[in-house]
């Protein structure tokens, strides 16, 4: 039975999943565009972040502006070791080379993460002031959803903006497409290309918040498929592409809760196979993706 | 102004230039000239920084700059346009531009001479907002020499300007050249095409297979029938 309300009621949770891929997506096609590299690692940041705002936001009971500010800066630290111990000897070598040690950084990780805070998944509890209860005409939703959507967009903006118009985000994208040349221009890459880690990384460690705060759950393995589906919605979008990588990450979210919502129940078990049949569903399509960067340079 | 003292560069193991030494005199036009492979873009970008040469050292301004990085180089006043311009096609004319000014810090300044290069050249400032990729080659030289300018440099490195342009727009290259050269800027130019090249240097190298085959004042080579007939073809 096909109802109005339902479906908005599920775009809206769609949107708000698409929000999550959408900002994990940004740190991955930024590091994609530059390095060539599948980065593992940055789902790693995900569950590292949500438990960080578990320990310091619910353990420790710092406010909620202090958590948001801290597990960025925290996210941000991760990502800089991560470069500089991790990638940034490698830089230059075979591309594989990256990619094993991005999943020996992830493996890392999750492994550390289980013998630390246990196999067990954490229930995380949103304060009363995240779980209101809003009741619309033909919405339902709590203020978390308003503050996933706000704080997102807000994200989605400023990295935008940054990319688009400082000086850093001009460099960023020069050294994405010709790292030679940039070199030329005197910029220091290799500090470009931390940077890109340690924006990408906050991010990525915010996200983790947001998804504890959403659904309730953590564990020391939630950063792998969470991970590996951002980077479904990069290519989707358009691999390199900063505002593919925002689209594909909507567009992966409502696909992946539209189809739960509206396929007979016995397809639920399979929404993770969904996300990757879009996948090749689009590439068929669309092989550099919906805005990819090929098409965008054409005259 | 920069000497160049004994410069080896390989690639891996294999030798893409051997002992070469050159210098260039504040001011001047020094062009360097050789055929495909002869080793000038290795050598202007060991000048650069971004090549490390095996054995040699390079001076700019009387200092030791070999183990210097490519930016410390371009601060101090080294620009390299590179062989087959090295625009970034999916920025915009403008952030090209700016990118060449990526070393400076005061932004009047940099908007100062933004507007000067649009002066200069007046077709990238109808183009500004377009993305550089959709530039003609002509277009495309004058955004690459426009944007090694907005570093503001005191020695330009050219690496083949000319390759792959109509006569007429060469023609007008070179007249560019010669003005920026009167503007203070001294210049090293490579180049296959000696015919040219020659006509507005005062001094020149020719590289062979890596090796400094013959060198002297301009008017001097010119006459060379060694020169006329490989490179002028005389
Ligand atoms: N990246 C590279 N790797 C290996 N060999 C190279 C590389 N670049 C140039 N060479 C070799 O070095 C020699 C000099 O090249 P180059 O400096 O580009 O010459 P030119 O600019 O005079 O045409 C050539 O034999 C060329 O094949
Ligand atoms: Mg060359």
């Amino acid at each position: 039975m096909f109802s109005w309300g339902y479906f908005l009621q599920q775009s809206m949770n769609g949107i708000i999943l698409g929000c999550i891929y959408a900002l994990l997506a940004l740190g991955m096609t930024v590091v994609y565009g530059i390095l060539r590299l599948i980065n593992f690692a940055h789902g790693s940041l995900i569950t590292v972040g949500a438990f960080f705002v578990y320990f310091i936001f619910f353990r420790a009971g710092l406010s909620l502006p202090a958590s948001v500010f801290l597990v960025l800066g925290f996210g941000g630290l991760m990502g800089l070791v991560l470069d500089t111990i991790a990638y940034r000897k490698l830089r230059g070598g075979p591309e594989v080379a990256l990619l094993i040690t991005s999943l020996g950084f992830y493996t890392f990780v999750e492994n550390f993460m289980k013998m630390v805070v246990s196999p067990q998944p954490y229930a995380f509890k949103t304060p009363p002031y995240l779980s209101i209860m809003y009741k619309t005409q033909f919405l339902t939703f709590r203020s978390i959803d308003v503050f996933i959507i706000v704080s997102s967009i807000i994200i989605m903006l400023i990295f935008h903006l940054f990319v688009k118009k400082s000086k850093m985000g001009i460099a960023m994208r020069a050294v994405a497409e010709n790292l030679e040349i940039a070199r030329l221009m005197g910029i220091e890459v290799n500090r470009v290309i931390s940077l890109t880690f340690v924006l990408g990384s906050a991010i990525a460690a915010f996200t983790g918040f947001l998804w504890g705060a959403k659904y309730g759950q953590i564990s020391y393995d939630m950063g792998f498929l969470t991970g590996v589906k951002a980077f479904v919605a990069v290519v989707v979008g358009g691999v390199g592409s900063i505002p593919g990588a925002m689209l594909g990450g909507f567009v992966l979210g409502l696909a992946e809760i539209l189809s739960i919502a509206f396929l007979p129940t016995r397809f639920a078990e399979y929404r993770d196979g969904i996300v990757f049949a879009i996948l090749i569903v689009v590439l068929l399509l669309r092989p550099a993706g919906i805005m990819g960067v090929k098409e965008e340079v054409r005259v | 102004m920069l000497k160049v003292e004994g410069l080896t560069v390989k690639y891996g193991v294999i030798p893409a230039v051997v002992n070469v030494s050159l210098e260039v005199r504040e001011g001047q036009i020094v062009t360097l000239l050789g055929a495909n492979g002869a080793g000038k873009t290795t050598t202007l970008k060991a000048v650069m920084g971004v090549l490390r040469p095996a054995v040699g050292k390079i001076f700019y301004r009387g200092q030791d700059i070999t183990s210097l990085s490519p930016s410390l180089r371009v601060r101090l006043g080294i620009a390299l346009v590179p062989e087959g311009r090295g625009i970034f096609n999916r920025l915009t004319v403008e952030e090209n531009l700016l990118l060449g000014a990526y070393s400076r810090s005061s932004r009047e300044e940099i908007v100062k001479d933004l507007e000067e290069i649009y002066l200069l050249f007046p077709r990238l400032a109808e183009r500004r907002k377009q993305i550089a990729g959709t530039l003609s080659g002509g277009e495309q030289q004058m955004l690459a020499l426009g944007r090694g300018l907005m570093a503001r440099p005191q020695l330009m490195l050219l690496d083949e300007p000319s390759l792959g342009l109509a006569p007429l727009v060469v023609r007008e290259l070179y007249t560019l050249i010669e003005k920026i050269r009167d503007q203070g800027v001294t210049i090293l130019l490579v180049e296959q095409s000696a015919l040219v090249a020659l006509g507005i240097a005062d001094y020149a190298y020719v590289l062979e297979s890596g090796n400094v085959k013959l060198f002297g004042e301009s008017e001097v080579l010119k006459s060379l029938d060694e020169v006329k007939r490989v490179y002028l073809g005389g």
